[in-house]
Order: structure tokens, then sequence, then C-alpha cells
């Protein structure tokens, strides 16, 4: 296994800059998952890891060796594609043993490796079938079990599991993450849903438009956003955002009024970010008056949708309260202490 | 440097073992296009030769008549050509005008003028020098049943006064070609071309020949739409009494039938005078660039005169011109038979224009048989078509314009290229394309050589006129002849723009069935419980698996008249019999017809790949929104197969626009020209009409220059209705 | 089968589809049976008749055909029928050689002259024969491939190869970038990912083009004769040929050779239909 280092990576297709700088570090073993909004270039990051694109500028780095210039063949990666790309003329058995061969190992190897890697996905009964004889789930297990078999020093996952369906897929991401446990390797795993980058992540990487907006352990990246974008976009329901005012140490908005926290160095004026479930219906007047228009109920737990001062505004509220909430009430909120995130106007980074 | 030190030893060992093997043999190479008894003659013969000359070793290779001539033209020039070869002497002008054979002498002068006829000498000389050895002579004579009629047949007139059980004709012959019609002709003076090589048949004489034939034919005298094959079976089945043919049509004959041959008889109607058909003398020619010219010529003697001429009249059944070879003759009936018939012919004219008569003459006499005109008309017009295939060529341009427009026009290339190179983006994407280059490579010089090259070669030939291969540069003026359709109505016959409009319905029409048979016998397959499916798939691509000149043919003969599958059909079902190729919308149809049974599966199998690319759930849905099956044809198939159709349409429509053998074997551009397309007109000019290659050329040009154009237009509206 | 239920009306549908089937598969095989016909009738006196049934079958064409020996005695048939084999093999061995990494590199590489060549090889096809005999001789001869089998060979592959860089080229457009591109990092080459994962993939497609590379050869004959001139080295196209003279055509030899050339086709179509489906649309135009 081995680290890796991407550095001021940076590419252009069709003359528009897609990758612009890229600086990302994998330590041995850890497995850091890429997040974004669609067309980010996380896919591209991605290929040009595995050396299916060549960066215009930077350096990619696989353990101490520079790999910027190998062909993808010489890296000693692995991927699995979002389409699973299993060669569709070959059996499971050769499909896992493909790589292996190309690389020249012994026949007893080969078997080896596919009965050990057949055995660890539970691939036995499906090793003479052909890939358009499987299903979703079964092809998936395919995919990773090909990139297993080659024990590369570096796996690469483009959303392998966006093509399943819910139960599957939070069936295979517990799977996976005790495969990255087995084989304490490095991966690189890019996704789309939120819950695959919390669970599965050792460090999150945020991109956005071919920047890296935030790097680090999922659960830092969610309590302290480094931008805007990123608080929106780690978390579901999204965070709520009303601009405020700074009048004597209180953030003042229409319908909101806050205590600056602590340790603020805030000027005039901030985006208040308040997350839904960081708010409770308050007992007296609160801290936020919300008017609601929408009530999802949902037995324990209520969504609320509605705005304050006019911006849209959603809230999780609990308990018994909660279910008796109703359309076109004013709600006056609460919100729970250190959790007001505040953001710059202007630059929309986080203010410390 | 190695071959020369080879021959070097063995010129050293030769003295050594030259008592072993005789003087370097002399290999002769000779080709010819007979087959059967003629070609078992012909081997007798050469292995005689060979007995006799043992330095002399003969090749013979049977060439495929239809390929013939234009193959000695390409040949010989080259150097691939064979020492001698034999064929018929209406050909040699043009060989002389194109140099593929050189003038001869016989050995013996005196026992050549006094053993070969006066008549057949002069067949081969041409510009007064003999240029082949003549060896026998082609002319129909008349077969006689002996069955029906006892003695010899005296005149015409009396076949058709003969009574026969029913079924039986007096005479069966090739009524609507001009050659088996010449014998007719003859009788009433004329013949297809005058001394002139001017058209010989808008004579009162040739208007009368015609009307008696059609009357004839009128009266069931001589059967309908008969060809050669048809001819012979029903003389072989004894369904008639009479026929006229050539000496090939014995050997089929089955023991069973007693029959004699004689000389064609008179024609009371042309005041006695005997029908007098066009001889062919049939010669050796020792081509211009033999390497063996010497033994070519001791063969080509050999044959012409003695053992060989013997061997070649026992054994080929040949009218061998050698008099003196009679001598042994006598009792050959059958041989006697036809020398007389000969003997009453007239040798076929020698000038260029005879092979482009006949054609128009053939045209001119299926469309007074079909009774569609009168007899005078049609030789009128049949002449005018002949004046316009032998009108005057070009008058040559000086090659420097051409030269200096198309030199202005590459350097115009070249700078603009080297412009363009020298610009950085292009050349950064040059570099960028380096790995690519290296897959297309081979395939860019192969296509590039052997595709473009003799492409761009060949249009380039459509500057220059000519006959044959012997053509110099006239600058656009063959483009300028076709446009203005050669000076005559733009939208007269043959013209041009009409046979474009015939085109443009031919391919519309062949494209449109193609699609709808196509697509509509695909979704029949495509249901997913059928059974027999496999099967019905399997026997449903047939037509594409025979070759199609096979097919064509089948297809031309089920169209006939008589004999017909078509008419036998409509007749059971109480309809009319159809003279298919009389008129042009029945004759259009039958190419049609044969092209669309020949096309349909392409588009089937392209249908019926594309039908297994359309998800299924798609029509579930349509079908709970309650579409009907039409409903979901029109607005979910149809849109969703278009574009795995559009392509196999743009190749169809290619195809189909140059598909020239259907055209040229079902109907052969039956009636008059009218359903010619323009690849069938470029094979005329070029193959039937004196090979005016350059003018084919040009026709070729245009060809593509339409299909590029209309490729465009409609990928064009395709992507502006997208 | 039986367990199914069926709508009402079902069976009718079915036995309307069965009878217009019926009625193609006549249509496609009546002309072929009177080829057949004429094949087994030697001397068959013309009758006006519907059924093309020979009234004395008789293999006697056949047999002429198949036992044609030349002047020196050897056995003509069985020398043309293998420079026929050999000659399409060959052609469609060739054909799929040159085309296969051209299609590829118009398929998956943007290279400066992709367009332009594309449209001179779409151009190439339009472009009617006729003129072109007569210089391809010229050209053959001064590479000394005349009379060769190897010449005709060249001849007909290049002339198959556009068609042939069509139909594999949107074959290769169908099969998904992925596929290669997971062999790539499996520690293929560009060109190994090429050979073992994209052109196993385009199977289907592969073989159409060659079965349509061999059709253009087996049943060529105005190029062959003008380029073949020894009776050993004919294909058999020619050899049908030369049933038809000037004045009179041998129909019954040259019908029983028909038949003789063209069961080799059928067989391959036959073996080949489930590709035929597949391989002429493969990917079909995406997009
Ligand atoms: N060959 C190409 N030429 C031009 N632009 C391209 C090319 N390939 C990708 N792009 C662009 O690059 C951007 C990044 O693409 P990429 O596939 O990396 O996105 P992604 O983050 O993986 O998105 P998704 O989550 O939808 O998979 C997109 O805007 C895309 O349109
Ligand atoms: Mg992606």
């Amino acid at each position: 296994m081995a680290s890796l280092t991407l550095s001021g990576v940076e590419k252009r297709l069709g003359g528009q800059p897609i990758l612009r700088g890229i600086d990302l570090a994998a330590q041995d073993g850890e497995l850091v998952v890429l997040v974004g909004p669609s067309g980010c270039g996380k896919s591209t990051l991605l290929r040009t890891i595995a050396g299916l694109e060549l960066p215009d500028a930077g350096t990619v780095k696989i353990g101490a060796r520079d790999v910027t210039h190998l062909a993808p063949r010489d890296r000693d990666v692995a991927m699995v594609f979002q389409s699973y790309a299993l060669y569709p003329h070959l059996s499971v058995r050769e499909n896992l043993a493909f790589g292996l061969k190309l690389r020249g190992e012994s026949k007893a190897v080969i078997e080896e490796r596919v009965r050990e890697v057949a055995a660890m996905l539970g691939l036995g009964a499906l090793l003479d079938r052909y890939p358009r004889e499987m299903s979703g789930g079964q092809r998936q297990r395919v995919a990773m079990g090909r990139a297993i078999a080659r024990r590369p020093q570096l796996f690469l996952f483009d959303e392998p599991l966006s093509n399943l369906d819910a139960a599957l897929r939070s069936e295979v991401r517990v799977e996976i993450k005790k495969l990255h446990a087995d084989l304490g390797a490095t991966m690189v795993y890019v996704t789309h849903d939120q819950v695959e980058a919390m669970t599965l992540a050792d460090r999150l990487v945020v991109l956005r438009a071919g920047d890296v907006e935030q790097a680090g352990p999922p659960l830092e990246v969610y309590r302290r956003p480094a931008s805007r974008f990123v608080a929106s976009f780690m978390g579901s329901p999204s965070m709520n955002f009303v601009e405020a005012a700074v009048e004597d140490g209180a953030l003042v908005a229409e319908g909101l009024r806050l205590p600056v926290p602590a340790g603020r160095d805030v000027a005039r004026r901030a985006l208040v970010g308040i997350r839904p479930h960081d708010v409770a219906l308050a007992d007296g007047e609160g801290a936020l008056a919300m008017d609601v228009e929408v009530v999802e109920a949902m037995g324990f737990e209520a969504y609320a949708h509605g705005s304050v001062g006019g911006r849209p505004f959603v809230a999780r509220l609990e308990g018994e309260r909660a279910q008796a909430v109703e359309v076109g009430q004013r709600l006056a909120l609460d919100v729970a202490p250190g959790a007001v995130h505040l953001f710059d106007p202007e630059t929309e980074r986080a203010l410390e | 440097m190695r071959a020369g030190l080879l021959t070097l030893a063995a010129l050293a060992a030769a003295p050594l073992v030259a008592p072993a093997v005789a003087a370097a043999q002399e290999r002769v190479e000779v080709w010819h296009a007979y087959r059967g008894e003629e070609e078992e003659g012909l081997r007798a013969a050469a292995a005689a030769f060979m007995r006799a000359s043992p330095d002399v070793r003969v090749r013979l290779v049977a060439q495929p008549f239809g390929a013939y001539a234009s193959k000695l033209e390409s040949a010989i020039p080259t150097g691939n050509g064979p020492d001698l070869f034999i064929d018929t002497h209406d050909r040699v002008a043009s060989y002389v005008a194109a140099s593929l054979i050189v003038a001869v002498e016989p050995a013996d002068r005196a026992a050549f003028e006094a053993r070969i006829e006066p008549a057949h000498r002069a067949a081969l000389t041409i510009e007064g020098a003999l240029r082949g050895y003549p060896l026998s002579v082609k002319a129909p004579a008349l077969y006689v049943n002996t069955a029906f009629v006892a003695g010899e047949v005296e005149a015409l007139e009396d076949l058709a006064a003969l009574s026969l059980p029913s079924g039986v004709y007096p005479l069966v012959m090739e009524a609507q070609s001009a050659y088996w019609v010449s014998g007719l002709f003859g009788a009433y003076g004329a013949g297809l071309v005058d001394e002139d090589g001017g058209w010989g048949l808008g004579t009162d004489g040739a208007t009368r020949a015609l009307e008696q034939l059609r009357g004839l034919v009128e009266a069931g005298v001589i059967p309908r739409e008969t060809d050669g094959a048809l001819v012979a079976r029903l003389f072989t089945a004894g369904r008639a009494a009479s026929a006229i043919s050539g000496p090939w049509l014995a050997p089929d004959l089955p023991p069973e039938l007693r029959w004699r041959v004689q000389p064609l008889p008179i024609v009371r109607g042309a005041g006695g005078e005997p029908m007098r058909p066009y001889v062919t003398v049939e010669g050796a020619f020792v081509a211009s660039r033999a390497r063996a010219p010497d033994g070519a010529r001791r063969f080509a003697e050999f044959l012409m005169l003695g053992e060989g001429a013997l061997l070649r009249a026992r054994r080929a059944r040949q009218v061998v011109t050698d008099e003196a070879a009679w001598a042994s003759l006598e009792d050959d009936a059958f041989l006697r038979g036809f020398r007389r018939a000969a003997r009453q012919g007239r040798v076929t004219p020698t000038h260029p224009h005879m092979r482009m008569a006949y054609v128009p003459a053939d045209r001119a006499i299926r469309k007074v048989l079909r009774g569609t005109f009168g007899a005078r008309e049609a030789l009128a017009e049949g002449g005018r078509r002949f004046d316009d295939v032998t009108r005057a060529l070009p008058a040559p341009v000086e090659p420097a314009w051409g030269l200096l427009a198309l030199g202005l026009l590459m350097l115009g290339a070249i700078a603009l290229s080297i412009r363009r190179l020298r610009e950085a983006p292009l050349r950064a994407a040059i570099k960028q394309s380096l790995p690519a280059y290296r897959y297309v490579a081979h395939a860019a010089i192969a296509v590039g050589l052997l595709v473009i090259l003799p492409l761009v070669v060949g249009a380039a030939t459509s500057f220059f006129a000519g006959r044959g291969t012997d053509m110099y540069f006239v600058g656009l003026a063959n483009y300028a002849d076709i446009l203005s359709a050669r000076g005559g109505d733009l939208f007269g016959n043959g013209s041009f723009w009409l046979v474009l409009l015939v085109t443009v319905l031919w391919t519309a029409a062949n494209v449109g069935l193609h699609v709808v048979i196509g697509v509509a016998l695909a979704l029949l397959l495509y249901r997913p419980y059928l059974r027999l499916k496999g099967v019905y798939r399997v026997l449903l691509i047939i037509p594409w698996a025979v070759p199609n000149y096979v097919t064509a043919l089948a297809w031309r003969g089920m169209f006939h008249f008589e004999y017909g599958a078509v008419n036998t059909i409509l007749e059971r079902l109480g309809l009319e019999r159809v003279s298919w190729f009389a008129s042009w919308v029945t004759a259009f149809g039958a190419n049609v017809a044969t092209n669309v049974w020949l096309g349909f599966p392409f588009m089937m199998v392209v249908t019926l790949g594309a039908l297994t690319s359309i998800p299924k759930d798609v029509y579930e849905a349509a079908a709970v929104d309650g579409a009907n099956a039409w409903q979901r044809f029109r607005h979910i198939t149809l849109p969703l197969l278009g574009p795995f159709l559009a392509p196999a349409v743009a190749m169809g429509s290619v195809w189909t626009f140059n598909m020239f053998n259907v055209v040229y074997l079902v109907s052969g551009g039956e009636p008059d020209g009218g359903t010619e397309i323009l690849v069938s007109e470029a094979y005329r000019w070029a193959f039937t009409r004196g090979n005016q290659y350059g003018y084919a050329a040009a026709y070729a040009v245009l060809i593509f220059v339409i299909l590029v154009i209309g490729t465009r237009l409609t990928a064009r509206a395709a992507e502006a209705r997208a | 089968m039986s367990a199914e239920r069926r709508r009402p009306g079902a069976l009718l549908a079915e036995l309307g589809v069965h009878a217009l089937l019926l009625g193609a598969v006549a249509f496609a095989l009546y002309p072929v049976l009177w080829v057949v016909a004429l094949a087994l009738s030697p001397g068959d006196a013309p009758e006006a008749s519907i059924l093309p049934i020979p009234t004395a079958p008789s293999l006697r064409h056949f047999e002429a055909v198949v036992t044609t020996t030349s002047s020196e005695g050897v056995w003509l048939f069985g020398r043309q029928l293998a420079n026929s084999v050999i000659t399409a093999v060959a052609t469609s061995v060739t054909a799929i050689v040159i085309a296969t990494p051209a299609a590829y590199a118009l398929a998956r590489f943007d290279f400066v002259g992709a367009r332009s060549g594309t449209k001179a090889l779409l151009a190439s096809q339009m472009f009617p024969g006729v003129a072109a005999a007569i210089p391809l001789y010229l050209l053959l001869n001064a590479l000394s491939l005349l009379d060769t089998r190897s010449g005709l060979v060249l001849v007909y592959a290049t002339s198959a190869v556009p068609f042939a860089i069509f139909q594999l080229k949107s074959a290769f457009e169908g099969i998904p970038r992925d596929l290669e591109e997971a062999a790539m990092v499996d520690g293929a080459t560009r060109f190994g990912a090429f050979v073992r994962v994209v052109l196993p993939a385009a199977r289907p497609a592969l073989a159409i083009t060659a079965l349509f590379a061999f059709m253009t050869a087996w049943n060529e004959f105005i190029l062959a004769a003008t380029f073949l001139s020894s009776e050993d080295m004919y294909t058999l196209p020619i050899v049908l040929q030369r049933y038809m003279g000037e004045y009179d055509a041998q129909w019954g030899a040259f019908a029983a050779g028909s038949i003789l050339v063209s069961v080799p086709v059928m067989a391959l179509f036959y073996a080949l239909q489930r590709n035929l489906v597949g391989g002429l649309t493969s990917g079909g135009v995406k997009g």
C-alpha cells in the first residue's frame, strides 16, 4: 500500500479548465472520499490519478514514485467504474483474472487469487456466468472483485454504488467499509451520496468547480464547514441561511435575534447559518420567528418548511409539540448553543 | 546480381546439357471464348500442332465472352495479353485502331489465295493489309424438323402455310434481335449500316421486312419474345417445325429428333430474294506485343489450312474457311448445310459503327413487334438514336489550357495547405493526432491507392474523347454534350435529364419499398412468441445470398410474355397477359419488383437489429397510456428506428442509384431506352456504343456530383428538422 | 405455451402473422426456385407453369459444371472453387485487418483529417465503378499484380474497406469507453485494450463485416474477368460467365453453377444469422 499525493494538478478539457490546481494527500491506508456537485471534476480527478487523463500541470505521486507521466498500467492502481465496465465477452472468473493475466502472473497464483476474492465477496457460485447474466448488485461485486484481485497500491472508486437501489446500497456500503478495514488499502472514493461520504470517509474532500473547497475528517467538515458552499452541500436537509446585521453584540435580522457567539470576529454583517436539526420550539419568545408553510409530520419528528424574515427556512422539530404545528402558524424557535455558523457575506467563507 | 551469376553459370553449362534439352521451346498463349465442342476442337488442333512442332508449346486460355474485348484492350497494350487470340472479324477495325494486332503475311501466299475465299480474306483486310488468319465462318441456318417438313423449305412464306399440330410453331427464331433478323433485312436489300457506316435501316426495304416480320409474329408463325434459350428448347422439344439458329444448337439436340440443316429460305415478298444473314468470319490474330509472334503465326497457319482446319471442322464442327478441307467433308450434311447458309449470307460490315447499330436496331424491332409503333416510324427513331451514338466526336482542345487550369488549381491548393500548416494550432493538433495516424495509416494508403486514385484517374478521363483507348483531350466538351442532351431535346429520348429523372424515380421507388417491406417484415418477425422465427428469418434473407446477376436473369424469365410465371399467374387469375417490356410503366415496374426483391432483406435485418435496441418498457408505457398498435408504431417505433434506418437508407439510396445489374439484365433499358438509369447509360457508352470511355467517365462524374449533393442536402434537411 | 393465457383474438392474429410471413417467404424463394428448376431440368420444353417443378429432374448440369477439366486435364472446378475460397477468405481477412484499426481510430480519437477522411470514404462509395476499371488495371499492372490472386484480393479488400470502416466505426462507438479504460488500468496498453477488450466485444459486427467482404469477393465477376487471364486462376463467377456466349447461353449449366456458388454464402448466412441481426446495427447512431 502507498500514500497518494497530488500537488497543483490542473486539467483542461475542450478548452475549459476542469481541474484548477488540486492539492490532495491520502495517507497510506486512508479512505479518502471525494464529494462535490455534478460536473465539478470528481471523475476527471480520479481519471487523472489513474492515468487515463494526463494533467496539464502539477504532479501525481503514489508512494514516493512520481507517476505523473506514466501510463495507467504502470501505476499499479485499480479502478471500479460507475458502469462497472465488466468485459462482456469474459466470464466472471476471466474478468477477475484479467488484470493478473496481463501482469503475467502464474496460473496457480491467478487461480488462488480468484478463489480468495470470490470467497471474500460471495461470488463463488457466479464464477462461470457472464456479465449479462447477473443482477446489478452481483455485477457491482464482480467489479470490486476485479479491483481487489489485483492487490494494487491504490483503489479508485467512481460512484460504484450509484446504480444500486437504496437497500442494496447500504448493504454494500458496509461491505466496502469492512473491506477497507480488512485490506488496509489506500482508497479514493467518489460519491454523490452524503451518507456514503460521512460513513466511509477517513477524510472527506469537497470539490467545487475544479478546486478543493475543504478537506478533513468528515465530522470536522460537517461541524465546521469552511464555506457556505460546504455547509449547504453537507447535511440534509441543507443548512438555512439568514443574512444579519450586528447590533449591540447581537445578530439581528427580521425574525431573528441571536447573540454573537463568543470568540467570533464579526464586523458589521454576517451570513448566519443554522442547520434544521439545531433548532427547537422555544417556550417563550425564542431567537427566531418562523412562518410555517408546509409541515411534514413523520411520527416522532416533523419538518416544518417556511420562512424567517422572508428567507426560506426549514426546521426539524421533535416531541409532542412538534405534532401540533400547523400551517400558517408563527413558530418561536430556539437555536442550540454553539450551533450558529457565521459566514462572510461577501466571500462566503466561515468567520472564525 | 545473383540472377546474373546464375545466368552465366547456365550459359556455361549449356553446351554440356544441350543434347539432352531440345532447343528452348517457344510458348504461345492463345486466348479464345470457345466452349463445348468448339473448345474441344481447338484443343485437339493444338495437340496435333504440338505433335507436329515440338518446339512450340501452345497454351489455350478460355475467356468469358462478356469481358473478352475489353480484356484484350487492357491486357495487350500492357504486355499482359496473349500471343494469339481468336475473335470475330467485325471487331478488327477497332483492334487495328488501338494497335492491338499486327498485320500478317501468310507463309504461302499462293495457297492462301487459292484456298480461302476472297470475301473471307477481305473481311480481315483493313487498309489494304491482312490483319489476321481467317479460320471459320458463322452464319445462321435453318434447322428443319423432318417430322413436320419433308423436303427443303423453299420460301419463308411456305412455313406459314404448313399445317401443324397445335402447339407447334412453324418457325422459331430470335425475332427481336437485329442479328437474327438480318437475313430478312438482307432479302429486302437492307443492312444495319450502309457502306459509309450510316444507318442502313431507313430504307423502304427495311420497313417492308419489318412489317413482314410483324405479320409473322402476329399470325403466330413465330413466337413472341424469343431468346436463344427458348429457340433451343422449343426446337429440342419438337415444338417447332423449323428454327433459325447457329451450329451450337446441334450438340444439344436429342438423338430421337430427326432434323436437317439448310440455308435460310427465300422471301417471296421480297421478289424471291433469299434471306441474307450476316456472316461472321472468325480469325486468329497475332497480338501486337506477342512474346512469341513466330510460334503464334505458325499455330495460326496450322489452324487455318490443312490438318488444323480439318480437325476444327470434324471436332469443333466449324465451317472452316479452307476450301481444300471440304473435299474430305463431302458426306457431312450438317457442315455442308451451314456452309451453304454462309455462302448465301453477306459478310458483316467491318465499319466501326456496325456494333453500335445493334442496340438501336433491336429496340426498333421490339417496338414494332409489340405493336406499339409502325415499322417506318420505329426504324426512323432507331436511326436518330444511332446517329446520336455515332455522332462526330468533339474537336480536340489544346491540352495546355487544361493543364494550366489544373496546375493553377494545384498550386493554389498547395499554397493554402502550406499556409494552414504554418499555423501553430494546426501543428499542435497534428502532433496530437500522431497516435491516431498509426491506426489509420495503412487503411489510408490502401484506400487512397486502390480506391481513390483509380477513381481520380477515371474521373480525369472525362476530359478526353475517343473510341477505345485511343483518346485525346477535349476539355469540358463531354460535359457540355451530356448536359445539353447532345444538342437534342432536353427531355428527349436518352437525354441526360430524362434519364436522371428516371433514376431518381427508380431510387425513390426502390428505397421506399425496401423500407416499407423490410420494416413490415421485421415487425412481424419481432413478435416475442413467434414460432419458427429463425426459419422465417433465414428463408427471408435468401435473395441476398444468391448473386444478383443470377436472380436478375431469373426475374427476367419470370416476366416473359409467353412462358413467364408472372403472366401465367395473371392468366390463371383471369387477367390478360402483359407484355412487360412493351410499355415504360410495366418495364419499370418489372425492374423495381426485381430490385425490391433483392434489397428488402437488408432493410429487414437492419430493422430487426434496431428493434432489439428499443427498450420494451417504452411500449409498455405507451400501451398503458392507451396507444393502439398503430399509434405505438407511428409514435414510438418509427421515431426510435429513425436514427438506425437513416444510414441504411442513405447507403441503400446510393447503391440503388448505381444498381446497374438489374436494369441491364431485366429490362435492358426497354422500351426504347426509357428505363435506362444513369449508370447503365454510362455502361452503354463505355461498352456498347463504341467504347467511349471518356464520355462514360463524364457520366460517372456527374453521377458522383449528383449523389454528393443529394446526400448533403438530405443530411442538411435532416439536421434542420432535428 | 399452453399454460399461457391468451387474449381472445391472439390466435387469429398469430395465424395472420404466419400467413403474411409465409407469403413473404414464397415471394423470397420463388425466383430462386426457378433457378433451381432450370438447373435440374435438362432440355425441358418451355411450359407456362406456375410452380417451378422440373418434369424430368436430372443432375446432368451439375455434373457438367463440377467435372469441367482444362486442356491439361486439371480438374478445373476444384481449382476454381479453391481460388474462390482463397480469394474470398483472404479478402475478408485483409479487409478486416485494414479497416478495423482505422474504424477504431475514427470512433475513439479526434484527429486532424478524421472528418475529411470519412467524407472521402463516403464519397468513394458514390462513384460508379465503370470509370475506375481501366486505371485500376494499369495500376495492378504497374505493381505486377495482374493475374494473381493477391492482386485481386487487394482490389476487393480495398473496395470492401470503406463500407467495413463505417460498419465497424458504429460498432466501436457502441462499445463503452469504460471498458478500454478499465483494461488499461488493469494493465493493458491502449492497443492491448483494443485487441483484448474492444475487438471481442465487437465480435458480431466483425463477423458481419467479414461476411460482407467475403461476398464482395465471392460474387464479383467483372474485375476478376479483367484481371485474371489464366484458367487456373479463375474464380467461380468467371466460370459461370463462361456459360454465357455471344449468341447462345447454356442456361442449365449457368443455373447449376449459380446454385453451387450460392450455397456457401447461404451456409454462412445461416451460421451467422444471429450476428447478422445485431451486427449490422450494433450501436446504430447514438445520440
Ligand atoms: N472530454 C471532455 N471535453 C470537454 N469537457 C469535458 C470532457 N469530459 C468532461 N468534461 C467536463 O468536465 C467537467 C467535469 O466532468 P467530470 O466527469 O469530472 O464531472 P463529475 O464531477 O464526475 O460529475 P458527475 O458527478 O456528474 O459524475 C464537466 O463539466 C464536463 O462537462
Ligand atoms: Mg463522474
